[in-house]
């Protein structure tokens, strides 16, 4: 993986030097054969003038003294020139004098094709070049010279070319490959390096890591500098951060620890508290009894009734530290999850209230087989607590209607229990969950005001939650999610 | 009409003998006009028509009058004589020694000495016996052969190109060095 990273910059590099110099080399042959060629025509008539006029003048003696084998033996030069396909020297009259052929399919005009007083002429036939120049000696035509090229020399002259472009191609990517790898050793190792020590950073988040400034200056020096120095503010803040956050957590904890200690101490005291008011009350409300039983005949009518108002306040009072009792407990006992079915269980509180005062009409509505996921014993305790809510702030009515069931609404669902009953003010809803708080006097309904105290703990310890709505007269409804 | 082809052949150069059949000595006389422009003597006096001479019994007849009339090399003019005594010939450029003269050839050849003088002639092994250029006849073609030590005696530069197309170019041993 760092191989292939490394690779992918010098890799980059050479590449584009490559593609560079290969580019440049190219245009530059693309030029050069291209004048090369405009030029080549011209060049190739000059130097076949030359060898015409060459062999010419050698000729002059052989055609002044009528010696055509000297003349052949002249023109035999042409096959060192593997591009003449013929060659012909002709008397001044027209008459072949002597020819010189490459091979036999090499074909000879009988007579030279130039005007009269013209020295040379030349016109091409079938990609081949013909040439014919006058032999002047001493001021006099001595005769003429045919040549004949092929474009043997173009194709030679290309190969010849496509030879040389490839050899500086290659000999130029040689270079530039070796080029490449002093640049890659002067840039891209610089930069592939702090590439590995940044990802060592990131990887391991080791701060204390460095690059290792090169020898270069510049960018990359610069780069290197401004990274170790990031770095560094890196490690700086790191480190900070660390103690702050380790401050924090000490912090966080001690204050837990003494939270904790705080409510436990609480909750202890408010447990021996109602549990060691039980005694005295118990002995008030003993001792009542046994004064009412022993001298409720000597007693008159004025202090029995007293005697039966201790005894029914004593009584409330049991009542109230038993939901204490109770409240601290739901607090206290550790919770057991499983599933529930709060429809079985809401059927039961229903038939439990219904038998206790068999006189009223109560509709009770329970949906079939609510399931939830919770500690058995805490939900009874919120399912009687709501549903004897509603049994017993309907109480004034002739008839009552008391619902149990699911209201699902926009993707998430709410139990609910919902009376026709004397409801309350929507004005003083956030003051119902209040332990002690109740909306109604108790002379009204009897209560203690702890009821939804205690339901409201259990259904937070469920991570849910509680709330209400309803007016006064016109019924309550109670949700609560777990 | 074959007068006319070999003048016309003279005044281009050359001398087509198979083609049109000129006589041996009408080649024979383009010839020595023709040597005259491979050879290159001494720098001569101005106003000195260039000679050709004919040494002897002449075998030319009018030929080489018609071959030489109207040609001139450069400034200079061009003339055929007809010379009878060895010493009249130091005058001339060009010299035909004729057959008659073969028994006299030692005594000729003395006189001219180192003269600047082209001799050329028929006689057999002329060119071995001091003569410059010997006519021969391969077939129906008239060739030649070169003495160059002779020409080069002579204070005679002879071209390369004429030697090209010479039979034989002999050097005499003595003289070589």
């Amino acid at each position: 993986m760092a191989t292939g990273q490394k690779g992918s910059i010098s890799r980059k590099l050479t590449r584009m030097n490559m593609l560079v110099s290969a580019t440049a080399l190219l245009l530059a042959c693309i030029g050069f054969v291209a004048y090369d060629l405009s030029t080549f025509q011209a060049t190739l008539v000059r130097n076949l003038s030359i060898q015409a006029q060459v062999a010419g003048s050698n000729s002059v003696s052989a055609l002044t003294f009528d010696d055509p084998v000297a003349a052949e033996r002249t023109l035999s030069a042409f096959r060192l020139a593997p591009n003449i396909v013929s060659a012909c020297i002709y008397r001044p009259d027209g008459k072949a004098f002597a020819t010189y052929q490459r091979d036999s399919s090499a074909r000879i005009p009988s007579r030279p094709q130039i005007a009269p007083g013209d020295e040379e002429s030349h016109w091409g036939e079938h990609d081949d070049l013909m040439l014919v120049h006058t032999i002047v000696f001493q001021g006099q035509s001595a005769g003429y010279v045919f040549i004949q090229s092929d474009e043997q020399t173009l194709i030679e002259r290309m190969k010849h070319y496509f030879t040389i472009a490839l050899a500086v191609l290659v000999l130029s990517l040689i270079v530039a490959l070796f080029l490449s790898h002093v640049a890659r050793r002067s840039i891209a190792e610089p930069v592939v390096q702090l590439a590995e020590v940044a990802r060592t950073v990131s990887r391991g988040k080791n701060y204390a890591i460095r690059a290792i400034p090169g020898k270069e200056e510049g960018e990359l020096a610069v780069l290197v500098a401004t990274f170790n120095e990031m770095l560094e503010q890196i490690e700086e803040q790191d480190r900070s951060l660390r103690t702050a956050h380790d401050e924090l957590e000490r912090r966080v904890e001690q204050r837990t620890g003494e939270l904790a200690a705080a409510n436990k101490e609480l909750e202890s005291f408010s447990y021996s508290v109602s549990h060691d008011l039980r005694s005295p009350l118990r002995s008030i409300d003993g001792f009542s009894q046994a004064l009412m039983d022993d001298y409720g005949e000597k007693l008159d009518t004025a202090a029995n009734e007293h005697m039966k108002r201790i005894r029914s306040a004593t009584q409330k009072m049991g009542l109230l530290i038993d939901d204490l009792l109770n409240l601290s407990k739901v607090t206290r006992s550790p919770m057991q999850r499983e599933p529930v079915n709060l429809s079985d269980m809401a059927r039961s509180t229903a038939t439990e209230l219904a038998k206790r005062d068999g006189q009223r009409s109560v509709e009770w509505v329970i949906e079939q087989n609510v399931q939830a996921h919770g500690d058995s014993r805490l939900l009874q305790i919120v399912l009687d607590n709501l549903l004897g809510n509603a049994w017993k702030y309907t109480s004034k009515h002739q008839s009552a209607r008391i619902e149990f069931g699911l209201k699902r609404q926009n993707g998430s669902s709410a139990y609910f229990i919902k009376d026709d009953g004397a409801g309350f003010d929507p004005e003083y809803s956030a003051r119902l969950f209040g332990a002690f708080q109740r909306l109604h006097g108790a002379a009204e309904f009897p209560g203690t005001g702890i009821g939804l105290a205690t339901v409201q703990r259990i259904v937070l310890r469920h991570g849910g939650k509680v709330w209400a709505e309803g007016a006064v007269e016109k019924g309550a409804t109670f949700y609560f999610t777990l | 009409m074959s007068f006319a082809l070999a003048c016309a052949s003279t005044l281009s150069g050359v001398v087509h003998a198979q083609q049109s059949k000129p006589s041996e000595y009408q080649v024979k006389a383009a010839y020595l006009y023709n040597f005259s422009r491979f050879v290159e003597w001494p720098a001569a006096e101005r106003g000195e028509p260039f000679a050709i001479c004919v040494l002897g019994k002449d075998p030319f007849g009018t030929i080489l009058d018609a071959t030489v009339s109207g040609q001139g090399t450069g400034t200079q003019n061009l003339v055929a004589k007809r010379v009878t005594k060895p010493q009249d010939a130091l005058a001339c450029q060009i010299l035909f020694v004729g057959n008659s003269e073969e028994d006299h050839l030692k005594e000729i050849l003395a006189v001219l000495g180192k003269a600047s003088v082209l001799t050329v002639s028929d006689i057999p092994r002329f060119s071995e016996r001091g003569g410059m250029i010997e006519f021969l006849l391969k077939g129906d073609r008239v060739r030649f052969e070169v003495n160059l030590s002779n020409a080069v005696n002579a204070g005679l530069s002879v071209s390369s190109d004429l030697l090209k197309v010479a039979l034989a170019v002999r050097k005499n041993p003595q003289s070589g060095a």
